[in-house]
Order: structure tokens, then C-alpha cells, then sequence
């Protein structure tokens, strides 16, 4: 057994030696040896570091701790164990640094680029996102500097909506899956119209829990838009990439949570409103005035006929009065030429003085003609033998009387 | 265009969307009388849902905690 033990571990000992990059685990000393685990999304190796080699490294000062990410240096190893203690593989490590920028880089790099192979960038941009959520869910750190700015940056908007708070670690190793576990219980929730992650800037290193391969998997297949408010401007996580929107600060995410600003579209629904007030009231106004001078169309026309018609009634009574007076006077005439006959056959010594007297009588007799009289509207009584009644008392006697106007003669009975 | 009381308003995107295209359509002075009058009325009713819409975010913002949400759901009896 102790041959092939021995054996084995010459074996692993001839493979080549490797730098690996994880996050560290599990850490444990001893007098003797430190041990932890090196780790990603896809697996581990248990490493030991001799307790010398790691001090001549001059690690500063809680650098290797659980969550921090390292490189270590190194190859497998074999211990073979002892009568007191248990054989075990392990990956001895030789030198070992923590995980510098550009390690870090190299290796979100790869991820972004399996992740974007796979399509998973793409399901959460294709999700539509209200513009005016009534409830969002936010996951950051209970106190932090992220959670004021969110929630000052929603206001600004002059949205007062319903907030759920998932807090979450958003630094070191329980980080990813606790903000998974959030965002996944925040999902569940049916009236959540979506969900915002914040944390303040740091280095790649800090926000490396944002980079996590669960995380963002679980984030890329989210039903619920994922809103990224993770470090500041220069900061790129991969849970930028999967999420629906990336924003730079707290205040960007607010407007992406609420991308419709409350206060401007308070005012925006006023003058729609007052919009809507006017054309409708225009269009009636409008019709209106047309009907109500369409209806005094014929009103005028008729006043206008009604004008015309008072003309002709007027010429044709003064034609009337004019063709009476023309008929009387006509009457006249003859009068006048049986006078001047009779006047002719006068004639004698004294003509020419008959004749004055004649005028005169003329002139007399037109003063007294009783037509004349009744013409200015005077009426003259009569009795059944057509003399005059001349006086009420005379009247009174009789049974019949009738009264003479200028057009004709009505008769009234005593009752 | 006058067919819009059986519409369902369906997002205040939606409502704002059908309000900026009858706020044009009567600007354009084009509506008659009937359809003036059916437009006005749809905005108004289009008006009051936005209006509610915003009145439901502008209440008082109301904070709500995750984990005594989760505790709550999980103690409350299922229906």
C-alpha cells in the first residue's frame, strides 16, 4: 500500500507546474502547513502552503482571507499519510499573490466571453420595462451610500411607488449568492415590475461578486428586468453585461427603474387635458356659431321679404288713394262742365258778372259737398228716408238709422 | 378612429401613446363634429386612467422589507 502510495505521489509530482486563479476558501493553519481551497463557479482544489514559504512571501496583512481571490503557483501533490494521520491529495502551492487587475481581467474576460456564446446577454434586454413600475425591488447593502442615492434619485422623479428591499453582503465570499438568492426571491414576487442592483464603485476585486458565473446565469434568465447599478462609470461587471440595463450611478438607475419622470408627466396630463377641454368645447363653439347663423339665415331672409312686402303694400294703398282722388276729381270735372254749360246759357249782358257768381257758387258748393266732408272721415247720420238726423235727441226717436261714410252706408236697428 | 370604448387601456405607456395621437388628430382640425366629440371623450377617459396611474405612485412612497415579506408569506396559513 505505502509503494503505491509513494508511487502516486511521484507521479503527480512529474506533472507540470501550473498557476491557478480563485477565490479563497476554507482557510486553516497550523503550526506546520496553511490550508485552503482555490475555487470558481466550476470547481475546486484543496492547496497547502508549507507555514515558512508562506511567511517569506510577506503577504500584507489579512490579504489571504476567505473571499479573496489569488493566484497560487504550483502542482499536485500526494501525502501518503502516516500511522497517525490520513493520506490526501492536495495542490502544493510554492509561491502564491493576490489576484492582481489584470488576472481578474483575464479571467471576467473569458467568462464574458462563454456567456455571450451562449446568448445569455441577450434574454433580459428583450424584456419590455414599464415606464411607470408602481412596485420595484431593490437589492444593495442595508447601509449604504447606494441605497440613499437610489432612493434620492427617485424622488427627484417624483415617484413614491412601493420599494422591496433585499439586502444583501455586496462584498467577499457570501456576496453572489446571497444577492442570487434575492434577486430570485424578489422574481417571485407577482406585482414586481423590476428589480435594481446597487452597490457603490471599488475595485474589479471588490465588485467581483458581480462577476459571479451563478449570479449572472441566474440574472440572465430572469423574467423580471435586472437593472445594474454596480460601481461607478469605469466599472464593468459582468452582471452589466446580462442585465437588462447597465447604469453608472444610483441616480441613473432610478430613472431606468422609472423611466417616466412623475413630475413631467404630471404636467405633460394637465395640457393634454386642457387639450382635450378646448377641442372640445372649440368644436361645439365652433358648430355653433355656424348653426346659429345658418338659423338666422331664413330669419333674415323673411324679414327681408317681409320689408319689401310693407313696399309694395305701401305704393299699392298710395296707387289706391291716388286712383280715388284721380276718379273724384274726374267727378269734378263734369261738374265743373255742366256748370259752365249752364253758365254758357246764361250768357247775356251780365255774363261776365253771372259768371263770377258762378265761380263762387262753384267754390261754395265744393265746401259743402257732404262727400267732400266724409272723405275727411266725418260721418253722417241718416234716417230710413236718407235725410239727415242732425241732433242725438232726434236720434233717440227713431227705430232705423244709418250712417254714411265715405265708401258706403251701414244701417243700425234700435234693440 | 370613434370605436374606443370597448378598448382596454392595457399600460400607461399605451394610454399616453393613444392620448398624443387624438391630441393630434384634433389639432388637425380634420375631426368632424361626432368624431371630435368621441375623441374628447376617450381622451378623458384616457386622462383619468394616467392620472389614477400616477396618483398610485405619487401617494407616499411605502418601504417594504424582503425578508419579513418572505416571513409573513411563509407564515401565513395557504388558502
Amino acid at each position: 500500500m505505502g509503494r503505491y502510495a509513494r508511487t502516486l505521489r511521484e507521479e503527480l509530482r512529474k506533472r507540470a507546474r501550473v498557476q491557478l486563479i480563485g477565490e479563497v476558501t476554507g482557510l486553516r493553519h497550523t503550526p506546520k502547513q496553511t490550508y485552503f481551497e482555490l475555487r470558481d463557479a466550476d470547481g475546486a482544489v484543496p492547496c497547502t502552503i508549507w507555514a515558512n514559504e508562506l511567511a517569506n512571501l510577506r503577504l500584507p496583512d489579512g490579504a489571504l482571507r476567505d473571499g479573496a481571490e489569488f493566484v497560487a503557483s504550483g502542482g499536485p501533490d500526494y501525502f501518503v499519510g502516516s500511522p497517525t494521520s490520513s493520506p490526501g491529495f492536495s495542490f502544493r502551492v510554492t509561491h502564491l499573490r493576490l489576484a492582481g487587475e489584470g488576472d481578474l481581467l483575464a479571467r471576467l474576460e473569458a467568462l464574458r466571453k462563454q456567456l455571450r456564446a451562449e446568448g445569455l446577454f441577450e434574454p433580459q434586454k428583450r424584456l419590455s420595462r414599464p415606464r411607470l413600475p408602481r412596485t420595484i425591488g431593490v437589492v444593495t447593502a442595508e447601509s449604504g451610500a447606494a441605497r440613499r442615492d437610489l432612493l434620492a434619485g427617485l424622488r427627484r422623479r417624483g415617484w413614491a411607488g412601493t420599494i422591496v428591499w433585499g439586502f444583501a453582503p455586496v462584498q467577499d465570499r457570501r456576496a453572489a449568492p446571497a444577492i442570487g438568492a434575492a434577486i430570485r426571491r424578489l422574481a417571485e414576487l407577482p406585482e414586481l415590475e423590476a428589480i435594481v442592483v446597487a452597490r457603490g464603485g471599488g475595485s474589479l476585486a471588490d465588485l467581483w461578486a458581480f462577476c459571479d458565473e451563478t449570479l449572472c446565469r441566474t440574472v440572465a434568465l430572469l423574467r423580471v428586468p435586472v437593472i445594474s447599478a454596480v460601481g461607478h462609470e469605469r466599472d464593468s461587471t459582468l452582471l452589466d453585461d446580462v442585465a437588462a440595463v447597465a447604469c453608472s450611478t444610483p441616480t441613473h438607475a432610478a430613472e431606468a427603474a422609472v423611466p417616466l419622470d412623475c413630475v413631467v408627466a404630471r404636467a405633460d396630463l394637465q395640457r393634454g387635458a386642457a387639450a382635450l377641454r378646448r377641442a372640445g368645447e372649440g368644436a361645439v363653439r365652433t358648430r355653433s356659431r355656424h348653426l346659429v347663423s345658418l338659423a338666422r339665415g331664413p330669419a333674415r331672409a323673411l324679414r327681408r321679404e317681409r320689408t319689401a312686402l310693407n313696399q309694395k303694400t305701401r305704393e299699392i294703398r298710395a296707387a289706391g288713394e291716388r286712383g280715388l282722388a284721380e276718379r273724384r276729381s274726374f267727378q269734378w270735372r263734369i261738374a265743373l262742365v255742366v256748370l259752365d254749360r249752364a253758365a254758357r246759357r246764361a250768357a247775356g249782358a251780365e255774363a261776365s258778372s253771372r259768371r263770377e257768381a258762378l265761380r263762387r257758387a262753384e267754390v261754395a258748393f265744393r265746401a259743402h259737398e257732404p262727400q267732400h266732408t266724409l272723405e275727411r272721415g266725418y260721418t253722417l247720420a241718416e234716417d230710413a228716408a236718407g235725410a239727415p238726423v242732425t241732433s242725438a235727441a232726434a236720434a233717440r226717436e227713431l227705430d232705423r238709422i244709418s250712417l254714411r261714410f265715405a265708401d258706403g252706408r251701414v244701417g243700425f236697428h234700435r234693440d | 378612429m370613434a370605436e374606443s370604448d370597448s378598448t382596454e387601456i392595457e399600460s400607461y405607456e399605451a394610454a399616453v401613446e393613444r392620448l398624443e395621437q387624438i391630441i393630434d388628430r384634433l389639432d388637425s382640425g380634420q375631426a368632424g363634429l361626432r368624431e371630435t366629440l368621441d375623441l374628447c371623450r376617450e381622451g378623458r377617459e384616457l386622462v383619468t386612467y394616467c392620472a389614477a396611474e400616477l396618483d398610485a405612485v405619487g401617494e407616499g412612497l411605502k418601504e417594504l422589507r424582503l425578508d419579513e415579506l418572505a416571513a409573513k408569506l411563509e407564515a401565513a396559513p395557504s388558502e
